[in-house]
């Protein structure tokens, strides 16, 4: 890949962020993030989950306000707080879900809300004359009439490139846009990205795949707990490095780890596959043993503990608790037998929001606690109690309902909920996803509290301290295969983030 | 060429295609069914529905519902009638009855658009309110003929060569709001907030506005359909409107307004009423007892969604560059 060229002493930024803080409730998401950006590159914006690169986007596209902190466009200062001003300023947002509209014509997509107007009226044959200028400017041949459903998530991105291109933006921010993509699509969003460098954009480019920056942009910045932690020149860095800055902290005393001595084998996999999502997977999980399960978001993770759990059903391949089958498919019978899975997305999959916390930690017991078809509120409470206190839960009363508690304390609450069927193994999908320091000790304190008393634990995270500070053994997923597997005391992030993005093949 | 092939594949068209079979069907088992008569009473049966599913099929495409209509075209109905037999003559009637219509609008949009209450328990909720105290105004009584104002009158009785004056006025409406919905970017936007909420957001669409204008709008145009149903029944009660709510939802979903928003024209709502009426005049014709009519519609209902979800997931599977997506 060719250099810019772009000397930073030589031209002026189109776009300087200086010092800008923002901070939600009390969780500081950014602070004193700064970054400069020119005309004519491709920046990479690189950093963890959590690290403050989606909080810094959503600023750029009006959506937050920064506490402090000054960001100028061209020498002047740029409007924050408003997605319209951030549009009518030349800053274009392409999100890794592109937000189209799915029963609009592409061409009304690209032109939402500027439609060209004659005479007063919505002047539909221009705008899609327009349009198809715009797509084929972008050497894509899409056609302007159709509706926008059903379209790929790679041609969704060419559509909302051809509407940032329509509204005139200089400054283009594509969040992790090959997230979805195939490795065909990928070129093509390249050369796009090419494209728009050529004819004098600033393109913002988030991508976890280092492998992807060093082939596309020319300069990166290491995003970090809320700060950038540095800004170089892709020539004059190595991915080694890059992930040096990315990780850079301390596993510190947030991981309360207790050694165990592993038991028999609780739950065994066996080349499971599923097509589209995972291929091949195989593993055995003993009892009192944590296996954490690393890789990108969109690696097949999930999709591999839900299979296993039967959530989803698979194509291929077996799943063995205790030496017996488990039949695919069917999370009821996964439930009698032993297992038990505390979802990633707790709103949607883990709890019933609007009900009680007694009712929601005793929902998996249903059957146990009632006399006749009719449910006992006592037994119910009773159960909800137990486990409220094991967990340090912080409620008025169990009576509550669970939508008015914190993040923290209903994640302890779905813990609650399966901890109570006493499982043999406990399938946790981010469980300190979006939760305080606090809160976050005491769940891994509880994991590994069980796990000594011999459950089985499989956890899959983003967060790669927790992979390395909780689990016994580490498996890292990489589009939709385990690619590698450490024991804890050879687990190091530089091998985990290596074996996750790829960069570990080429070495 | 291309208008043709649209016309073609346009979503009316079967609903069209099924009025034309019910007409049809009916007129070879009842011979002599369709008759300038029939016509006619299509024709009025249609206006009132047609007009209230114009400003219906405004909310619905922005994936909201508004149920009050029932109970304000009712009460904007007997207003007329009250202000005329108390001597205020039309004028002073139609400002009460659009007024009355566009108080509830904006109530309704309010709560919706600036406060995000769900429409479809805000609009329930106004339609309790409004039909409670048109009753305690009414305290029973009735507008009789007499109480009718004369040019009201006169428009539910004459036609303009053989079509009622009242039709006209519903499809006038129906043209005009399908021109706007179709060529504004106002009317646009309703269909991208329909389409995508969280997008039109950030698309910079003043989404909040105008939810709030289109549920003014849809009251205002209530409030106009008010003098219509005076003018169709040549009079007024308390009972005025009851249920119409639910008639006129159900002819934008027959029609091919997408209950979940984004799709639909009002020309497809029209053609719903059409269809809707029809049926009611076929089961009369044939002598089958009325409240069949009722489990037809409900079918339709069912037919409707069912075909809006079939031609939504056909479209999924064929993709323009034939790469995955889930």
């Amino acid at each position: 890949m060719l250099q810019s060229g772009r000397n930073e002493a030589g031209a002026t930024p189109m776009l300087t962020i200086s010092n800008v803080s923002k901070s939600f409730g009390g969780v500081r998401a950014l602070v004193d993030a700064s970054l400069d950006l020119y005309a004519g590159e491709v920046h990479a914006l690189l950093g963890e989950n959590g690290a403050g690169k989606s909080t810094l986007l959503k600023t750029l596209a009006g959506v937050h306000t920064a506490d402090s902190g000054v960001i100028k466009l061209n020498g002047q200062e740029f409007k924050q707080g408003s997605t319209k001003a951030s549009i009518e300023q030349g800053v274009a947002v392409i999100y890794q879900e592109p937000s189209l509209f799915p029963d609009l014509t592409l061409a009304e997509n690209v032109f939402i809300g500027r439609q060209p107007i004659k005479s007063g009226l919505v002047d539909w044959h221009t705008m899609e004359v327009e349009s198809k200028k715009l797509f084929e400017g972008l050497g894509i041949n899409l056609n302007p009439t159709a509706k926008a459903r059903g379209l790929s998530i790679a041609d969704q991105q060419i559509v909302e490139i051809a509407k940032a291109l329509s509204t005139e933006a200089q400054v283009i921010v594509m969040d992790e846009p090959t997230a979805a993509l195939s490795a065909k699509e990928v070129d093509r969003l390249f050369e796009v990205a090419n494209r728009l460098r050529e004819t004098g954009h600033a393109v913002v480019f988030v991508s976890h795949r280092l492998d992807e920056v060093f082939a596309l942009c020319q300069r990166m910045t290491v995003m970090r707990d809320g700060s950038t932690v540095g800004t170089q020149l892709i020539a004059d860095t190595s991915e080694a490095q890059v992930i040096q800055l990315m990780v850079g902290r301390e596993v510190a005393e947030l991981f309360p780890k207790l050694d165990v001595q592993p038991g028999e084998i609780v739950l065994k996999v066996e080349n499971l596959s599923s097509d589209g999502n995972f291929q091949g997977v195989s593993f055995e999980v003993r009892a009192g043993e944590i296996l954490g399960i690393a890789g990108l978001v969109g690696s097949g993770r999930s999709e591999v503990v839900r299979a296993v759990f039967g959530v989803d059903s698979y194509d291929q391949g077996s799943v063995t608790l205790l030496g017996q089958r488990v039949p695919k498919a069917s999370p009821s019978k996964s439930m009698s037998r032993g297992m038990a899975l505390v979802p990633e997305d707790r709103r949607q999959q883990g709890l019933f929001m609007p009900t009680s916390i007694a009712r929601n930690s005793a929902v998996t017991l249903l059957k146990k606690l009632s006399r006749g078809i009719f449910l006992s509120g006592k037994n119910e409470s009773k159960v909800a109690d137990k486990w409220g206190k094991v967990l340090q839960l912080k409620s008025a009363s169990l009576l509550d309902p669970v939508e008015r508690l914190s993040g923290g304390n209903q994640q302890k609450v779905v813990l609650a909920k399966w901890l109570a069927t006493e499982p043999k193994l406990l399938i946790v999908d981010e469980p300190t996803r979006g939760i305080d320091v606090g809160t976050k000790a005491e769940v891994h304190r509880l994991l590994s509290e069980k796990a000594k008393e011999g459950m089985a634990v499989v956890m899959v995270s983003s967060e790669l301290p927790e992979v390395l500070g909780m689990s016994d053994r580490v498996l890292v997923m990489r589009e939709g295969r385990l690619v590698g597997s450490f024991e804890r005391s050879e687990a190091t992030p530089e091998k985990v983030i290596g074996a996750a993005t790829g960069a570990m093949n080429k070495a | 060429m291309r208008s043709l092939k649209n016309l073609v594949r346009a979503r009316e068209l079967p609903v069209f295609a099924a009025f034309l079979i019910v007409m049809g069907g009916t007129s070879l088992a009842v011979p002599h069914f369709f008759s300038g008569k029939v016509a006619i009473d299509l024709f009025l049966g249609v206006a009132v529905i047609a007009i209230l599913a114009v400003g219906q099929t405004f909310v619905i495409v922005m994936r909201h519902i508004d149920l009050s209509v029932g109970s304000t075209v009712g009460f904007s109905a007997f207003l007329i009638g009250d202000a005329y037999s108390k001597g205020m003559g039309l004028g002073t009637g139609m400002f009460l009855a659009i007024g009355l219509g566009l108080l509830v609008g904006a109530m309704n949009g309010f709560l919706v658009a600036y406060l995000k209450l769900p429409s479809l328990v805000v609009t329930l909720a106004s339609l309790y309110i409004v039909r409670g105290i048109f009753n305690e105004f009414a305290t029973g009584q009735t507008i009789i003929e007499s109480e009718v104002p004369p040019a009201i009158n006169w428009l539910g009785l004459n036609r303009f060569f053989g079509i009622p004056y009242l039709f006209l006025i519903g499809f006038a409406l129906v043209i005009i709001a399908g021109f706007v919905m179709k060529r504004s970017r106002a009317g646009r936007d309703l269909y991208a907030i329909g389409s995508n909420p969280q997008a039109a957001e950030l698309a910079g669409i003043p989404v909040a506005r105008r939810v709030f204008f289109a549920f003014v709008a849809t009251g205002g145009i209530t409030g106009l359909a008010g003098a219509v149903l005076l003018g169709r029944f040549n009079s007024a009660n308390p009972n005025s409107g009851l249920g119409l709510e639910l008639l006129v939802v159900a002819a934008c979903v027959v029609g091919g307004v997408t209950i979940a928003g984004g799709a639909g024209t009002v020309y497809g709502a029209f053609i719903g009423a059409i269809l809707l009426q029809g049926i009611t005049l076929s089961i009369g014709a044939l002598g089958i007892p009325q409240f069949w009519q009722q489990a037809v519609n409900g079918s339709l209902i069912i037919g409707a969604i069912a075909l809006d979800r079939y031609l939504s997931t056909r479209v999924k599977t064929t993709t323009i560059m034939g790469s995955k997506n889930e």
